[in-house]
């Protein structure tokens, strides 16, 4: 006899619970307890609260994806200030005043940079400090975004289950009636 | 006299409602109400780049209060600043859009902020008194539609 369900190849990741995929409806009816109404019910509010998770794993992806070239340009500025210290070489740099005003700034050898933290806290940093700080950010960021990815993957695989088993759930409810309802007839006749 | 002239005519596009179809007054409410939607975001765009060159005017300002050679922390990026020096505190760069710089000294940028300013408020006052006909011919509409609607429910 076939089982039930079998379990996924990973039955939960990162706190988002594994989808089962039913085989055969009957055995697993009969082994969760529940009507055709409830488990489907169940499977719905189930794939709902995927819903809700990929919605929040997309807008972590969103502001990693928004956060990653920033991280990259902060990390060119401070390749530039590096490469132009000790030549005794000025630069200069129009800076944004406010939206769409622009004026010029005069930025002479400089061995520190100022690096906004967020929650109003901006630290000064040395270049080498800045560099390694800035390149740990961009590698965790990178790392998350993977991980992230791999979330939306698997997420995505749970919530096409589950969509399949409440198509597999309905469906055989509709086959039992018709059956149901041909043995009626026939005990008419 | 105005007043009464404004009054006929508004009494007479209501009469114009009066004779319409219940079909042909859902179209016009839902029509009517699109357009108001679509007034309401243009405002609201307009009010957020008004309060945009308000501060745009605002760093002028204080820029052409600063003397050349001052001190300050230069945003290179969002999140990344640098100590300089002010190179020139008598000359701004201004967008003005498409890709388009344009160098001005600080009472053209300023002159340039408010002749902006002035533009998008007139054009924010015509679009207040046009949203407001248009929500007016919206209410309108579907006063009429809910009486029609209340008429052939109790024919019917």
């Amino acid at each position: 006899m076939a089982s039930s369900s079998s379990e996924s190849a990973v039955s939960e990741r990162r706190g988002i619970p594994g989808a089962q995929f039913v085989e055969d409806v009957q055995t697993y009816l009969t082994q969760s307890g529940l009507d055709v109404g409830s488990a489907l019910a169940f499977l719905q509010e189930r794939l709902q609260q995927y819903k809700v998770v990929e919605m929040k794993l997309l807008a972590q992806q969103r502001d990693l994806q928004a956060k990653i070239p920033d991280i990259e340009k902060c990390l060119d500025v401070v390749a530039t200030l590096k490469a132009k210290k000790g030549t005794g070489e000025e630069l200069i740099a129009d800076f944004e005043v406010s939206e769409g005003i622009y004026s010029r700034a005069r930025i002479e050898e400089t061995n520190s940079v100022c690096l906004w933290l967020g929650a109003n806290v901006m630290l000064e940093y040395s270049l080498e400090e800045a560099t390694g700080l800035l390149q740990k950010n961009l590698d965790n960021a990178r790392a998350s975004l993977e991980v992230l990815i791999a979330d939306l993957q698997f997420l995505r695989d749970q919530v096409t289950i589950t969509q399949v088993t409440i198509a597999r759930v309905y469906n055989w409810d509709v086959h039992q009636r018709r059956v149901q309802q041909a043995v009626a007839t026939t005990a008419q006749d | 006299m105005a007043a009464s002239g404004s009054w006929k005519s508004g009494s007479g596009s209501s009469m114009g409602l009066e004779r319409m179809s219940v079909e042909q007054l859902k179209a016009v409410k839902e029509q009517a109400d699109l357009e108001v939607n679509l007034l309401q975001d243009s405002l609201s765009n307009i009010r957020t780049a008004t309060t945009r060159l308000e501060i745009a005017s605002s760093a002028l300002n204080d820029l052409s209060l600063r003397p050349q050679g001052n001190h300050i922390l230069v945003p290179l990026t969002a999140s990344l600043y640098v100590p300089a020096t002010l190179h020139d505190s008598q000359h701004v760069l201004v967008d003005v859009g498409t890709g388009y710089f344009i160098e001005k000294t600080m009472p053209e940028g300023k002159d340039y902020c408010d002749r902006k300013i002035n533009l998008l408020k007139s054009n924010f006052d015509q679009l207040v008194e046009v949203a407001s006909k248009k929500k007016n011919v919206a209410d309108e509409a579907g006063v009429i539609l809910q009486a029609k609607l209340k008429q052939l429910a109790s024919s019917s």
